[in-house]
C-alpha cells in the first residue's frame, strides 16, 4: 500500500463530491441536448478544473476527451481575460480544440473577492454540423478552413448575457442553426449546474479546504497511475501500424510508438511516425495525448477518479508536423475519430510486448463515420452523422465482444425507428457480420452491417479505416476481417467504395457499411 | 371484507392486516417448494376465526427468473434483416476502461431468432406484406426448437400493429404462448420495445405456473398481484404481462412507506431503505414518481416503475483502503455470509462494525437479543486497520460511517436535486435494517429537518401491497409536433386508451366513482431524445416549457415542441383503513433500559438506550439516544430531539443551532 493521505476519510468524501458535480453537469447536457450525438449517442464530456486549468474530476463520458479537455481550458485561460459570468467557446483544433464539431464551453468561477478564477467548469459536445464543405462537418478536406466554422477561444456569454452577435455569427455559418442554438443552450446550462454545485461546496467547506482536496485528488490519481506503471516491466517497447489512406493521395500512412517504462514513469514517443497529410486524418497533440493516456488508464483495473493527475506520470512526445501532431492549417476531422483509434492500437501493441497476458488483440480500429445530408422533398435541409461499432479484439480468457464501440468511442446507435421518422432514409438491415472476427483461442468479436436506402437524393461522406489493413491478432491469434463499403445503385449496379469517399446517391440507391471484426487472442485450436 | 398484504421473500413471508384495531403483522418462514403453505400458515396466525376476502401478493418469482436466467425458452420472431437488434443493443460497452468488460447475457439462445419478410414505414404504411406461406414454415420451425413462449417484435408496430397481430393470431392458433411488442409497449425505439417484450415472454410461463399453484393453494380466496408501478392487478392480468411485476418488492415498500409518512402528516418525503448490501432511495412529492427507464438484469424494461434509485452500499459494505490511499466503503459486501467482523465470522470491517465501535449498537441486544456481537474481535481488527492509516480507532469508525453516508447522500441527490427538487423541503423516512442508524446524520448534512422511522419498518412492503390501488397504464407513440395539435385532437388520441382503461378497471371490480383516470403527454422540444410528462390540459405547451425550466434551468418559448407519447394511467381506488391520528397526548419518557457511551462528532456522549416497545405515542426526548427494536436500531444524535407520534412513528427533528 502507498503512503496514507492526511485524512483519507474527508478525502473520499470530497472525491465523491467532485465526481458528482461532473456527473450532474452531464445529466443536464444529455437530457436537454438536441444533436443526436449528444442526446442519443452521449458524445460529450463534463469536468471541473482548478485555477491552473488542471482537471479535478471528469465524468466517465468519452475516452477521446480524456486528457485533451484541460488543453481547452488552458487555451481559454491563455487567450481570454475572463470575468465573472463569462463563458468562453472554442473548437479551434490548434488552440485547445480537437476537431471542429467538438465545441467546448469554458466558464470561470470566481469565489468571493478573489481577482482570478478559483475554478473552471467546462463541457464538450459533438455538434452534428458546424458548417464547412459537407453536411455533418466531417468532410474529406485538405485544410481545416474547409471543415467548418473555426471558433478560437472567444466569449459567447459576457457577464451573464449571451453575446447575440457572436451567436448570430455562429448560427449563420451552420446548416442546422435551430439545433445548434439548442445544443449551445444546453451546454451553457450544464456549466451553470456545475457552477452552482461547486459554489455550494465552497460555501460549506471554505475555499482553502476545497482547494486542498482538489490538489489531493489529483495527487491521488497520479499515485494510482504511478503504482500501475511500476508494475510494468522496465524497458522500451515499440510497435507500428498504418492508417489505410488519407482519402486523397497517400496510402498506408505509418504510426510508430516507442513506449519506455522506467520505474513509475512512462514515456510514449511517436518518433518515426509519418508526416502529416493533405487529407483529414491528421491528429493534433490533444488527441494523441488522449489516446495514449486512455491505454494507461485501462491498465488501472479499478474505479478511480479521472483527472489531470493521471497525465503526470505519462509523458507523450509527438514530433510536430506528423499525423500525430499536425501543424496548422491541416485538416483534422478524422484525427479525433480515426487516427485516435490507430494511436490506441499502436500504443497497446507496444504494451503487449511488456504485458502479453493483459493486452487484448486489436479491436475494429475505426468508428465508421457516416455523414449524410441533402434537401427533403418539402425543401427543408437535413444533416445527419453517425458512427458504427464493430468487433472487439479477443482478450486473454474471453472472446472479443461483437457489434459495439471500442477504445476511443462509446457512443450509442440511433434507433432505426427514430432515423426513419426524422430523416429521408430507410434502414434495410442491421446485423452482425458473421465470420469477420479473427480466429484464435479467444476469437475477435464480429463487425456489423448496416444498409441505408436513400429516399431522396443525398450526399454522403464516408470516413472509415481498416478497409485494407487488418486489425491485428496477438499471441498467435488471427487478424480481424477488414471493413467493406459498398453502394448498390437503384439500377442494380454494385460499386465498391474506398475507406474515405464522397458520394452523390440518388433516390433508391443503397449504401452498405460493413465494419471490421476484432483480432484474435492466442493461437486457435485446430479444427478437428 | 378483510384484505391481507402478503410479501413472499426468499427467507420470510410477511403478512399484514389493517383494520379498526390498527396494524397486525405475521412473519412466517417461506416455503419455496409451495409458497401457498407459508401464506396459509400466516393467514391462520393472523386471522384466527375471521375469513380473509382478498390477498394482495408480491413475490420475487419474476425478478429471480431474470437475474438467475431461469426463465422460459423464448423464440424471437422479427423483421427480416433485423435479427441482431437485441444482440447489438445500443452498441456500447458497459465499462469504458476495462479490457475484460463482459457481455450482456442474452435471453434468447442461439438458433431461436427467426426473421420474416414484412415491413412497415414510420407511419405504419405497409411496404411489404406478411407472406402467409412463411407463417406455416415458421410454426414448424418454432415447434422444432421447442419454443416455450414466442416474442413477436416487428419494426414500427407501435404505429400499426397489423403485422404483429397477423403473426400472433397464426401462432396462437398453432398453440403457442405469444408476447407481441405492440401489446407490451406500443412505443417507438425498437431495441427498448423489443427488449421489454422479450423479458415479458421470458418470465410469463414461470409466473403463470406460480400463480396457478398459488390460486389452487388459496382455495378460492381472491388473489391480486403487486406490480412495479406501485399498483396491484388481478392474477389473470399479471399472467399476461408478468414483466410488470418484476420490481414489485421495492415498489410495494415505497407505497407502504408513503402511506405511513402521510399518516404522520408528511406529504413530501424522501424514502430511504438501507439494507445489508444495497440501499433504495425514492422521492414522494405528494405522490410517488415513476420512470420508464428501468433495467432488469442487463436489459431495458421501458414500462412505468416507481422511480427508485438503488446503490450497492449498505450495512454490510466492506471498508478498505485503495491503492491511492483513500478510504473506500463498498460496493463489495460481506452479506450474511461471512457477514461483518462482529458476527464472529467475517474478516473485513463493515459499516455495521463501525456502528458497533461507535457505541451505536448494543452488542448484547442485537436483533432483540437473538444474536450476540463480538466486540473484542471487532476492536482487534479495527486497531490493525487504523494503524495502517495512522489514525485512531474511533476516527476510523466514524470515517467509515461518514464515507458510507456520503454514498447515501449522492443517491438522495440523484432522486431530488437531479430531478429538480430541493431536499431541504422534504422529510427523510428511514427503513430497512440500517436506515435508522444513519438517517439523522445524513439528514443533517443535507439540511433535512425531520427524520421519520416507522414502527413496523420491517413489513412496509407487505403493507404497501395491502394499501396499493389497482393500477393500469396505457401508452401510444404519436410523434406529432404540438404546433396545431389542439387539445381536442389530443383527446381524440387519448379516447381509445381511456375506453380500454375504463373497461379494464371495471373488469377488476371497481365502480365508476372509485376510478381515477389521468391523461398525460410525454413531450420534448423537437430534436431532443428525452421526454417530460405533463398533464393533458389546453395549456399543455406552456406547462411543458415551465417543467423544462424547473428540471433543467432553461427553456425556450419559441422552440417547436412535440408530443412523443400519449399516456393514460388508471387507478381503481381500494378501500383504505385509517391509521390512528398523528397527534398524541404528551407523556414522559420511561426510564432508559441502560445508558452507554456512544461517539458523536469528536467525543463520547452518555447516551440513553430505549427499547422500541417501551416508547408509547406522545413520548418525547432529546438526543443522544439509541432506540433498539426487534428489526432495527434508531440512532438519535445529540443535535436532534425525538418523539413518538400517534401512528407510532418515531419523529426526530434537527435542533437548529
Amino acid at each position: 500500500m502507498m503512503a496514507a493521505l492526511a485524512d483519507p476519510i474527508e478525502f473520499e468524501i470530497f472525491k465523491n463530491l467532485f465526481l458528482s458535480i461532473a456527473e450532474e453537469m452531464g445529466i443536464t447536457l444529455c437530457r436537454t441536448g438536441f444533436s443526436p450525438n449528444i442526446k442519443e449517442r452521449l458524445d460529450y464530456s463534463c469536468a471541473i478544473y482548478d485555477e491552473r486549468g488542471e482537471a479535478i474530476a471528469q465524468g466517465d463520458h468519452m475516452p477521446v476527451h480524456l486528457g485533451a479537455m484541460p488543453l481547452s481550458v488552458q487555451a481559454a485561460i491563455e487567450h481570454v481575460a475572463m470575468e465573472p459570468g463569462d463563458v468562453v467557446i472554442l473548437n479551434d483544433p490548434f488552440r485547445g480544440g480537437t476537431h471542429l464539431p467538438d465545441i467546448t464551453l469554458v466558464q470561470p468561477i470566481f469565489v468571493g473577492d478573489e481577482s482570478a478564477p478559483s475554478f473552471y467548469v467546462a463541457n464538450r459536445a459533438h455538434h452534428s454540423d458546424v458548417g464547412g464543405m459537407s453536411p455533418g462537418s466531417m468532410p474529406l478536406a485538405q485544410e481545416v478552413f474547409q471543415e467548418g466554422l473555426i471558433l478560437p477561444p472567444i466569449k459567447l456569454v459576457r457577464r451573464g448575457e449571451t453575446c447575440q452577435d457572436i451567436m448570430a455569427l455562429i448560427l449563420a455559418n451552420v446548416r442546422t442553426p435551430i439545433e445548434r442554438e439548442g445544443d449551445l443552450s444546453a451546454q451553457i446550462a450544464a456549466n451553470r449546474v456545475g457552477e452552482a454545485r461547486l459554489r455550494a461546496v465552497v460555501a460549506r467547506y471554505g475555499l482553502e479546504r476545497v482547494r486542498h482536496y482538489a490538489r489531493a485528488v489529483q495527487d491521488y490519481a497520479e499515485r494510482i497511475m504511478r503504482d500501475t506503471i511500476s508494475r510494468i516491466p522496465d524497458g522500451a517497447y515499440s510497435f507500428d501500424d498504418v492508417m489505410d489512406d488519407d482519402g486523397f493521395s497517400r496510402e498506408r500512412i505509418g504510426i510508430r510508438a516507442m513506449v519506455r517504462i522506467a520505474g513509475d514513469t512512462a514515456e510514449v514517443d511517436f518518433a518515426g511516425t509519418e508526416l502529416q497529410t493533405d487529407g483529414g486524418v491528421n491528429a493534433n497533440f490533444a488527441i494523441t495525448l488522449a489516446a495514449s493516456i486512455y491505454c494507461f488508464r485501462c491498465l488501472v483495473q479499478e474505479d478511480v477518479l479521472y483527472n489531470s493527475g493521471i497525465s503526470r506520470a505519462v509523458r507523450v512526445l509527438a514530433p510536430l508536423g506528423t499525423i500525430v501532431n499536425a501543424r496548422h492549417p491541416a485538416a483534422v476531422a478524422g484525427g479525433n475519430v480515426e487516427t485516435s483509434q490507430r494511436i490506441t492500437d499502436v500504443v497497446l501493441g507496444a504494451l503487449a510486448k511488456a504485458l502479453p497476458e493483459v493486452i487484448p488483440a486489436a479491436s475494429q480500429g475505426t468508428m465508421n463515420n457516416v455523414t449524410l445530408g441533402g434537401v427533403r422533398a418539402d425543401g427543408s435541409a437535413f444533416a445527419y452523422y453517425e458512427t458504427m461499432g464493430g468487433g472487439m479484439g479477443g482478450r486473454n480468457g474471453l472472446a472479443g465482444l461483437s457489434g459495439l464501440h471500442t477504445h476511443m468511442s462509446n457512443t450509442r446507435n440511433t434507433p432505426i425507428e427514430a432515423i426513419e421518422h426524422y430523416l429521408p432514409l430507410r434502414i434495410r438491415s442491421y446485423a452482425l457480420r458473421e465470420g469477420s472476427g479473427g480466429a484464435g483461442e479467444y476469437p475477435g468479436g464480429e463487425g456489423m452491417r448496416r444498409e441505408y436506402e436513400m429516399l431522396t437524393d443525398t450526399s454522403v461522406t464516408l470516413l472509415s479505416e481498416r478497409r485494407t489493413g487488418h486489425p491485428y491478432g496477438v499471441q498467435g491469434g488471427g487478424a480481424g476481417g477488414c471493413g467493406v463499403n459498398t453502394v448498390l445503385r437503384v439500377d442494380g449496379s454494385v460499386e465498391a467504395v474506398s475507406a474515405k469517399a464522397r458520394l452523390q446517391l440518388r433516390r433508391g440507391d443503397r449504401l452498405r457499411i460493413e465494419s471490421p471484426g476484432g483480432g484474435g487472442y492466442g493461437a486457435g485450436r485446430t479444427e478437428g | 371484507m378483510i384484505r391481507l398484504g402478503v410479501d413472499t421473500g426468499g427467507t420470510f413471508t410477511d403478512l399484514v392486516r389493517l383494520d379498526a384495531r390498527g396494524l397486525s403483522v405475521a412473519k412466517v418462514r417461506s416455503t419455496p417448494d409451495d409458497p401457498a403453505r407459508a401464506i396459509l400458515a400466516g393467514i391462520a396466525e393472523l386471522m384466527g376465526a375471521d375469513t380473509v376476502g382478498e390477498v394482495v401478493h408480491g413475490s420475487t418469482v419474476a425478478t429471480n427468473a431474470v437475474l438467475e436466467r431461469r426463465g422460459a425458452r423464448v423464440a424471437l420472431v422479427t423483421t427480416k434483416g433485423f435479427e441482431d437488434v437485441l444482440a447489438i443493443g445500443r452498441q456500447t460497452r458497459r465499462e469504458l476502461y476495462n479490457f475484460m468488460v463482459r457481455a450482456n447475457r442474452p435471453m434468447i439462445e442461439p438458433g431461436l431468432t427467426f426473421g420474416m419478410t414484412e415491413r412497415l414505414d414510420q407511419h405504419g404504411v405497409v411496404l411489404e406484406p406478411v407472406q402467409v406461406e412463411e407463417l406455416d414454415a415458421l410454426t414448424e420451425k418454432l415447434r422444432a426448437v421447442s419454443a416455450e413462449c414466442v416474442a413477436v417484435c416487428l419494426l414500427h408496430s407501435y404505429a400499426n400493429p397489423v403485422h404483429e397481430r397477423e403473426v400472433e393470431a397464426h401462432l396462437v392458433r398453432a398453440g403457442f404462448t405469444v408476447s407481441s411488442s405492440h401489446r407490451v409497449l406500443p412505443e417507438y425505439r425498437e431495441y427498448e420495445r423489443w427488449s421489454t417484450t422479450v423479458v415479458n415472454a421470458y418470465v410469463t410461463p414461470m409466473m403463470s405456473r406460480y400463480l396457478t399453484a398459488l390460486e389452487d393453494g388459496l382455495q378460492g380466496t381472491k388473489l391480486r398481484v403487486m406490480q412495479s408501478n406501485g399498483g396491484s392487478i388481478s392474477a389473470g392480468e399479471a399472467r399476461r404481462t408478468a414483466v410488470r411485476t418484476i420490481l414489485s418488492g421495492p415498489a410495494a415498500g415505497a407505497v407502504g412507506a408513503q402511506a405511513v409518512a402521510r399518516a404522520s402528516g408528511f406529504e413530501r418525503v424522501i424514502l430511504f431503505d438501507m439494507g445489508g448490501t444495497s440501499t433504495d432511495v425514492s422521492l414522494v412529492d405528494g405522490q410517488l414518481g415513476t420512470t420508464n427507464e428501468s433495467t432488469v438484469g442487463d436489459f431495458p424494461v421501458r414500462l412505468p416503475v416507481l422511480d427508485i434509485h438503488t446503490v450497492g452500499a449498505g450495512g454490510g459494505s466492506i471498508a478498505y483502503v485503495d491503492r491511492g490511499g483513500a478510504l473506500r466503503v463498498g460496493p463489495r459486501s460481506a452479506g450474511a455470509d461471512p457477514g461483518p467482523v462482529c458476527y464472529g465470522t467475517g474478516e473485513e470491517l463493515t459499516v455495521t462494525d463501525a456502528n458497533l465501535l461507535l457505541g451505536r449498537m448494543e452488542a448484547e441486544h442485537f436483533l432483540g437479543g437473538r444474536m450476540a456481537l463480538d466486540m473484542a474481535r471487532t476492536v482487534e481488527r479495527a486497531e490493525a486497520f487504523a494503524k495502517k492509516l495512522q489514525i485512531g480507532v474511533m476516527r476510523l469508525a466514524e470515517g467509515i460511517v461518514q464515507v458510507a453516508n456520503a454514498n447515501m447522500e449522492r443517491a438522495i441527490r440523484a432522486v431530488s436535486v437531479q430531478r429538480g427538487h430541493d431536499p431541504r423541503r422534504f422529510a427523510l423516512l428511514a427503513f430497512g435494517g440500517a436506515g435508522g442508524m444513519h438517517a439523522c446524520e445524513i439528514a443533517d448534512t443535507l439540511e433535512i429537518g425531520t427524520v421519520l422511522v416507522p414502527e413496523h419498518a420491517g413489513v412496509l412492503s407487505a403493507l404497501g401491497m395491502l394499501l396499493a390501488d389497482v393500477r393500469k397504464d396505457y401508452t401510444q407513440t404519436i410523434l406529432k409536433a404540438s404546433d396545431g395539435l389542439s387539445f381536442e385532437v389530443l383527446e381524440g388520441y387519448m379516447a381509445p386508451l381511456v375506453a380500454r382503461a375504463e373497461a379494464d378497471i371495471s373488469a377488476e371490480g371497481f365502480e365508476a366513482k372509485d376510478v381515477v383516470i389521468e391523461c398525460l403527454l410525454e413531450m420534448r422540444y423537437r430534436g431532443q431524445a428525452y421526454e417530460i410528462q405533463v398533464p393533458l390540459t389546453p395549456t399543455y405547451v406552456d406547462d411543458f416549457h415551465r417543467e423544462h425550466q424547473r428540471l433543467y434551468g432553461h427553456s425556450n418559448l419559441s422552440r417547436v415542441t412535440e408530443v412523443v407519447n400519449v399516456r393514460v394511467n388508471a387507478a381503481g381506488i381500494t378501500r383504505k383503513y385509517e391509521f390512528p391520528l398523528a397527534e398524541a397526548v404528551s407523556r414522559s419518557l420511561p426510564e432508559p433500559v441502560s445508558a452507554r457511551e456512544a461517539w458523536f462528532g469528536d467525543r463520547f456522549w452518555e447516551t440513553a438506550v430505549f427499547h422500541r416497545e417501551q416508547l408509547m405515542p406522545g413520548m418525547e426526548g432529546i438526543g443522544p439516544a439509541i432506540v433498539s427494536g426487534g428489526e432495527a436500531t434508531v440512532v438519535v444524535p445529540p443535535n436532534f430531539r425525538f418523539r413518538i407520534d400517534g401512528v407510532g412513528t418515531l419523529v426526530a427533528s434537527r435542533i437548529e443551532r
